[in-house]
């Protein structure tokens, strides 16, 4: 490799030297001109001639993608891949895609920013600039400031470089030496890297797999693993036959469905119902027979449901001389298990429920069969 | 006759016509359409001289020393707070018009009702009073003794200013909510949002800016504020942008909390701003608002270029009078009334609003020449 000289640094005592020389040295068009100084100089741009930098276009530009892109996706997501309707909007409802959309401008614009300056500006992976291994660093971070001319191609003349800037008022040159462009990203550094992290990763892949099945005492984070209690269809060694799960003891019965009539209905004739006559109670009796009952019994009781009229059953008619007289209990008790064709309610009323219809089916007895006190006002 | 003559009759006859046709609108359009007219023209004034005083208190606030050889622009531009008093003590005259809070029928009203004593008449005024005093106070404190300094050239202002102005951002808090909800808000008082006294700021900092922009462009083109450059145009250009986001972001904020929750008594305020011709006022309010000098603003070099600042400046302007009859004129009911009535208005108060500031242009120094960090203003450098 020959040493070619990359660039010519003059060293000047205050900024004003240095701002005076940028025109002279800047005129001699012996190379690119760059300034190195150790805190910002106002106008210093200007002088150099810099460029504008292309960071706000790319920066403008990705914002841009940025907003179309989360609206793209949204778009696609909720108005034709999968469409449903959420708080009753419409699918392609703009309004909800602009807070994901400020935040992936956000997100693209700082990225592109913070990004592109350090990699594609910068050049970040190429550390070794060779100003920072002259001799003359210390002082322009401290308290030089310093003009290079820098080499733009093969035909660089250090030497009349060297002149320019002593001519331009510079009190040492330093030349500097090409700097160690050796390629830093090759594709064989690049597969080797990728190689070493995948080796990695398998290592301790490998390496948790073994801790955490042949070592259990060193098992990470096992409190939701091992748990103390019983799982459904697992064993356990708690109860004798070794079954985690356990029939319920004999004769259980889910809380507000107790079958209390389980004898016969003779037997149930006795039950008193337990429930006060208030209209909250009726309400209920109300649309628990609207549900369950009136289908069949019909609207008044008198076994005309509209099933019957489809299909010619002859459900009961609750207002028969038989019903009448019948006490409550029996009533409640068809009610558990049911009669003839008619199916047990227990599973489908609560005990509350029951007893409800049957102040219901009382009412609508008396309403068929009203006398004149009946009509008697009641005061509010 | 001088130009600057020329300028000033053409100002005194459009004051003049626009009087004869205020007067008319009174008489002839109805009471609703005058006071509407009249409360957004006292909105517009008062944000105007309010947005401008809060840059003078922001200064002294954060110890600002670029704005310093500015700041007796937008000092000059928050004494149009002194004329916006007397017309807002004529606009009280329109609350049992337009403020359904202040009319007998709030009385059986269920929600009105219940406020009854905030939207009364005599407890509004009271709250109206208040802030246009606190306003008088932070006129004489900050703009004041501002004026006084260029005499004694006592650097004791400075400080006296700087420990005023965290009290003085509470106390513009205060009137702007105030303002806001009183007289913006409390024309639909069924209707409320959280926010809206900061929307009403941002509109308010936002043309206090423009004006301030465009009177330092006014002023440098005639060569009257020396040392004044690029760097600070960069500032104000700067902070022109910052806020048209700033506005953007909080006016779609309300809009988006309200059109998610759908509640009635809360989308009915966009519903009507959306129906009709109302829906391009509301579009056109987006693109003149936050769109157009969004874009016109992005770039480094067009916050320092004054030809490309003076016309923002100008759209950043007529969108704060577009924003405020969008949210005073929907009152009326119906569709947006634009005619010679509005027209009229436009040139009364337009008119006296620049007969105004241009008499304040022409008293005293162009800058705080007392303010002992004038020269560190004048130095400054991006």
């Amino acid at each position: 490799m020959s040493e070619t000289s990359y660039s010519v640094l003059g060293i000047f005592e205050t900024p004003n030297a240095l701002m005076h020389a940028i025109p002279k040295v800047r005129a001699a068009k012996l190379g690119s001109v760059e300034a190195y100084t150790p805190y910002p100089i106002h106008g210093i741009d200007d002088a150099l001639g810099l460029r504008r930098s292309p960071l706000g276009g790319m920066v403008l530009v990705m914002g841009i993608l940025g907003a179309l892109t989360a609206f793209g996706f949204q778009y696609w997501i909720s108005a034709i891949d999968y469409p449903i309707i959420t708080g009753g909007k419409p699918p392609d409802s703009w309004e909800a895609f602009i807070p994901i959309m400020f935040e992936v401008t956000v997100l693209f614009a700082t990225f592109t920013a913070g990004l592109g300056m350090l990699f594609l500006l910068n050049k970040l992976p190429f550390f070794g600039h060779p100003v920072l291994s002259s001799k003359a660093i210390t002082g322009i971070t401290r308290d030089r400031y310093a003009l290079a001319i820098e080499a733009e191609d093969e035909g660089f003349d250090s030497a009349a470089a060297a002149k320019a800037l002593q001519d331009a008022g510079a009190l040492e040159v330093e030349v500097l030496p090409a700097p160690d462009r050796s390629p830093f990203l090759t594709s064989d550094y690049i597969l080797r890297t990728l190689g070493g992290i995948f080796a990695a990763c398998l290592v301790a892949g490998v390496v948790m797999y073994t801790v955490t099945k042949w070592f259990p005492l060193l098992r990470p984070m096992v409190n939701m693993q091992d748990q103390p209690r019983l799982n459904a269809q697992k064993g356990s060694t708690f109860f004798k036959d070794g079954h985690g799960m356990q029939r319920p003891v004999a004769g259980t019965v889910a809380r507000g469905y107790l079958p209390t009539a389980t004898g016969t209905q003779e037997v149930a004739a006795t039950l008193v119902n337990p429930l006060p006559r208030t209209k909250e109670v009726f309400a209920q009796g109300k649309q628990a027979y609207g549900n369950r009952c009136e289908v069949c019994h019909g609207a008044l009781g008198n076994g005309l449901g509209s099933l019957t009229a489809a299909y010619g059953g002859k459900p009961a008619n609750l207002q028969a001389k038989q019903f009448l007289d019948y006490p409550d209990g029996k009533i409640y008790w068809a009610i558990v298990n049911g009669k003839n064709a008619m199916p047990a309610q227990a599973a489908d009323l609560t005990e509350a429920q029951r007893w409800a219809v049957v102040h219901y089916v009382r009412a609508l007895q008396r309403a068929q069969n009203a006398k004149d006190e009946d009509l008697k006002v009641v005061a509010p | 006759m001088t130009q600057n003559n020329k300028n000033a009759t053409l100002l005194w006859s459009a004051v003049a016509l626009g009087a004869l046709g205020v007067l008319a609108t009174y008489f002839v359009a109805g009471h609703a359409r005058f006071w509407a007219n009249w409360v957004l023209w006292f909105i517009l004034m008062f944000t105007l001289g309010l947005g401008a005083l809060f840059i003078v208190a922001l200064e002294h606030l954060v110890s600002a020393r670029w704005s310093v050889p500015i700041r007796r622009i937008p000092e000059r531009i928050a004494t149009l707070l002194l004329p916006a008093i007397p017309v807002g003590l004529i606009a009280l005259c329109a609350l049992p018009v337009l403020y359904p809070g202040s009319r007998p029928e709030a009385a059986h009203h269920p929600i009105l009702a219940g406020k009854a004593f905030w939207l009364s008449l005599p407890f509004f005024s009271v709250r109206t009073l208040l802030a246009f005093g606190l306003c008088l106070l932070g006129l004489a404190v900050l703009v004041g003794g501002s004026l006084k300094q260029d005499t004694t050239k006592d650097p004791a202002f400075n400080f006296r200013a700087r420990k005023f102005a965290p009290a003085f951002m509470a106390i513009f808090a205060l009137v702007v909510t105030l303002i806001a909800f009183d007289w913006i808000s409390g024309l639909t008082p069924e209707w409320y949002s959280d926010i809206f006294g900061v929307y009403v700021f941002a509109g308010a900092f936002l043309s206090g800016l423009a004006a301030t922009t465009l009177s330092v462009l006014y002023l440098q083109e005639r060569d009257r504020l020396e040392g004044v450059r690029g760097d600070h145009l960069y500032n104000l250009g700067a902070f022109l942008f910052a806020f048209t986001v700033f506005w953007s972001y909080i006016g779609f904020a309300q809009y988006m909390l309200m059109w998610y929750a759908n509640f009635p008594d809360e989308v009915i305020y966009y519903k009507v701003r959306l129906a009709g011709s109302w829906r391009i006022i509301t579009i056109a309010l987006a693109a003149m608002h936050f769109i157009l000098p969004f874009f016109a603003l992005v770039t480094r070099a067009a916050k320092k270029d004054p030809r490309r600042l003076r016309r923002v400046a100008f759209l950043m302007l007529s969108a704060h009078i577009l924003d405020m009859y969008w949210l005073i004129f929907p009152v009326l009911g119906g569709s947006p009334r634009f005619a010679w009535p509005e027209l009229s208005f436009a040139l009364f108060f337009l008119g006296g609003i620049l007969l105004w500031l241009r008499g304040a242009m022409e008293k005293g120094e162009d800058m705080p020449t007392g303010d002992p960090f004038l020269r560190e203003g004048l130095e400054f450098r991006l």
